[in-house]
């Protein structure tokens, strides 16, 4: 009993280590860059990053919770193109108005996320698994969906495009970054989620200890379930940012998106076996990869290189923390 | 207990890794049959004369613009009116080469009357080439040709020549741009998705030859700097970046994204110098829009030129965002290349047909001979 407590302490104390950690990278990242170059430190370069953000954190949000439980979500980058394109063609070619084509996606992906849920924790199928076969079939559906043509939902300046606002507003020809607000809202309130709430607090019970969990009486079923459907629904709301900061979505694409909200939740702390996890540093560890993926080419390195670089960068943000950990243990 | 949880995950993994392997066939297997009806039945009690009972495979690049939409939809439209069947498929991505490689192979297993390629590296399809050679299939290669082939695998290519396509781009944007050279040394960019297919690296080729070209004519040094593929293959005569009139930059993104693809962009459109953009095909054209969204200097400061077309490409055009872009004819594309295999297949000698590539802009897209091949 003594030592779980303790194990516990460390765990919290971790977290706090390694969101601090992860902070400083991000800032030794933007640091690097701007003095490398000059075109970096402009403020059109942060809107950009922070455009091509939103929909990696919002993914990364959501699948925090499969994560902390133990499992993984990997159909969340097809199903948020899927999404996408089912919304957008409602919108695009059945006159649909805007608001209902981003519901339809929004709902599709809670749909989605049900059928993970249900798979994983009542049919029992590992994660992998039943999230990867979602996978293949969002890719497929996404498809069907949109009669395998491109999708661009309302451009800027034509009716219906209003939505395109909610993630950069303009007053007199500057651009604001407004997505960026919304994302610290939702991070703050999904941070009460996880650690102040009923769903929050038995999703990481069942990533520590499921016999536990179900021996005192929590209905495990119902919460593992609302796991994977809070990740379906943020993979819905992913897609909306993805197709208010894109202009076309492409059928057949999206697969490797979840890969890098699955990295940034990990880097940000999301322990990878499972009780643990941080919304806020997922946020943090997501603007790892988007400063690498944008910094790198304003360096002038070439395509190979910068893929060489991240992976390299991702592997010392991990060894960090390990390094720091074993040093705890001791 | 141990040794167990190992167990369940090995197999997990290995199951895994099967639904992996197939995964991009399965799924643009879907893609494609839905499109339409990919599997066109040969309606066998019509009267259509060519009609034998031939059945073609065809494999495209990928479904990820809708230019592939559009040469699909013209081979439908041919085979339909042929009476003959058609099989299309394609990878995910057009980065996907493994899996294209694997399309093609099980096309070969089925024996069909004919393969229609549109191969996504002139490289990785050769030894299936050969094979199909073996087993006495035509193989008939659209959009994109395979210059090694081995010898009578490839009976025809039908593409647009890409090497005088990119070289029209630069035929239009270099006199928009010429007033400003010579008063310190300026950048055009150049965004390739990538630099392993024959047309693409054909468009960036020829574009920047033939902008070299022009600007020598004209008294200017031009270097031609950035991804080593292109600047190794570019013919202009190599002069240091510092001392060059015009330095023409090739950015080439780690995969075929819009989003990496306008990363790379707003790099090149940052700088005080650049005056020119040129995206060689949908994806990389759309990413020159995409980093505008926030640069906002497309238009007045840089002057791009685009390649293909699809709705938001026409759009920008239309608006004066976009200079301009080069178009090709994809649904003749399609329609011509059926056409070949049913030669080919019957038999007869065919040849090489070269399809042609159009300049496009605010003033000529409602023309007739134009407006047929903006595909949305």
């Amino acid at each position: 009993m003594n030592n779980k407590d303790i194990n516990k302490q460390s765990i919290l104390a971790r977290l706090g280590g390694q969101k601090f950690i992860v902070l400083l990278v991000v800032i030794v990242l933007f640091a690097f860059f701007s003095i490398a170059s000059e075109d970096f430190r402009k403020y059109t370069t942060v809107l950009s990053i922070l455009d091509y953000s939103y929909y990696i954190v919002l993914m990364s949000i959501g699948v925090t919770f499969p994560l902390i439980t133990g499992g993984v979500d990997l159909s969340i980058g097809t199903g948020l193109i899927c999404y996408s394109l089912a919304g957008g063609y409602l919108v695009v070619h059945c006159g649909w108005p805007t608001w209902a084509g981003m519901i339809v996606s929004v709902l599709f992906g809670v749909a989605i996320g049900f059928v993970n849920g249900y798979l994983i924790a009542v049919k029992e199928l590992p994660p992998f698994l039943a999230t990867l076969c979602t996978c293949m079939i969002t890719r497929g559906l996404g498809s069907i969906c949109s009669k395998s043509f491109g999708i661009s939902w309302p451009t800027a300046g034509t009716p219906g495009s209003w939505f395109r606002s909610i993630f950069k507003f303009s007053v007199g020809g500057t651009k604001y970054p407004l997505g960026f607000l919304w994302i610290l809202l939702i991070v703050a309130a999904m941070a009460f989620v996880l650690n102040h709430t009923k769903i929050g607090r038995y999703t990481i019970a069942i990533g520590s200890n499921k016999e536990a969990a179900i021996l005192s009486g929590i209905n495990v079923k119902f919460y593992h379930i609302m796991a994977y459907v809070i990740s379906g629904f943020f993979a819905g709301l992913a897609s909306i940012a993805y197709s208010a900061v894109f202009a076309t979505v492409q059928p057949g694409t999206g697969a490797g998106f979840e890969l890098e909200a699955i990295g940034g939740a990990i880097i940000g702390g999301v322990s990878a076996t499972g009780g643990a996890g941080s919304i806020g540093g997922a946020l943090i560890g997501v603007f790892v990869i988007c400063l690498l993926k944008t910094g790198l080419p304003f360096v002038g390195l070439q395509a190979n290189w910068q893929q060489i670089i991240t992976g390299l960068v991702l592997i010392a943000a991990v060894l960090v923390d390990i390094i720091k950990k074993r040093r705890e243990a001791k | 207990m141990r040794k167990r949880v190992l167990a369940t995950m090995l197999t997990a993994a290995m199951a895994a890794s099967l639904f992996v392997g197939c995964g991009g066939a399965a799924s643009t297997d879907t893609a494609a049959t839905t499109d339409s009806g990919t599997e066109t039945e040969a309606a066998g009690d019509t009267t259509e004369a060519a009609g034998s009972d031939y059945h073609f495979e065809i494999i495209v690049k990928s479904y990820q613009s809708s230019y592939w939409q559009a040469a699909v939809t013209g081979i439908e439209q041919e085979a339909e009116a042929k009476g003959v069947t058609v099989n299309c498929t394609g990878p995910n991505a057009e980065s996907d080469i493994a899996d294209q490689v694997n399309m093609l192979n099980s096309a070969i297993n089925n024996s069909p009357d004919g393969i229609g390629l549109a191969a996504c590296d002139q490289d990785a399809c050769l030894d299936a080439l050969q094979t199909a050679l073996d087993a006495g299939i035509p193989v008939v290669c659209f959009d994109s040709g395979i210059p090694n082939a081995p010898a009578g695998s490839v009976v025809s290519t039908v593409a647009t020549d890409n090497y005088s396509a990119g070289a029209t781009a630069a035929e239009n944007l270099y006199p928009a741009l010429k007033d400003q050279f010579g008063n310190g040394q300026v950048r055009v960019g150049e965004v390739n998705q990538e630099a392993t297919s024959e047309s693409i690296i054909n468009r960036g080729l020829g574009f920047i030859d033939k902008f070299a070209e022009l600007a020598a004519k004209d008294g200017f040094t031009v270097a031609v700097i950035g991804n080593e593929k292109y600047v190794n293959d570019a013919k202009a005569e190599k002069v240091a970046e510092a001392d060059a009139d015009i330095v023409i930059e090739v950015a080439v993104p780690a995969q075929t994204t819009v989003e990496l693809c306008a990363t790379e962009a707003a790099a090149i459109m940052n700088k005080s110098d650049t005056i020119g953009m040129f995206g060689s095909n949908q994806v990389a054209a759309e990413g020159i829009l995409t980093a505008n969204e926030n640069l906002d200097v497309l238009g007045d400061k840089i002057l791009a030129a685009g390649f293909d077309a699809g709705s938001v490409i026409k759009s920008a055009i239309k608006s004066g965002t976009m200079y301009g872009a080069v178009t090709q004819s994809p649904l003749a594309m399609g329609i011509t290349t059926i056409d070949v295999l049913c030669d080919a297949a019957a038999g007869k000698s065919v040849s090489d047909v070269p399809t042609d590539g159009y300049w496009y802009n605010a003033d000529n897209m409602e023309d007739e001979s134009i407006a047929p091949n903006l595909y949305d």
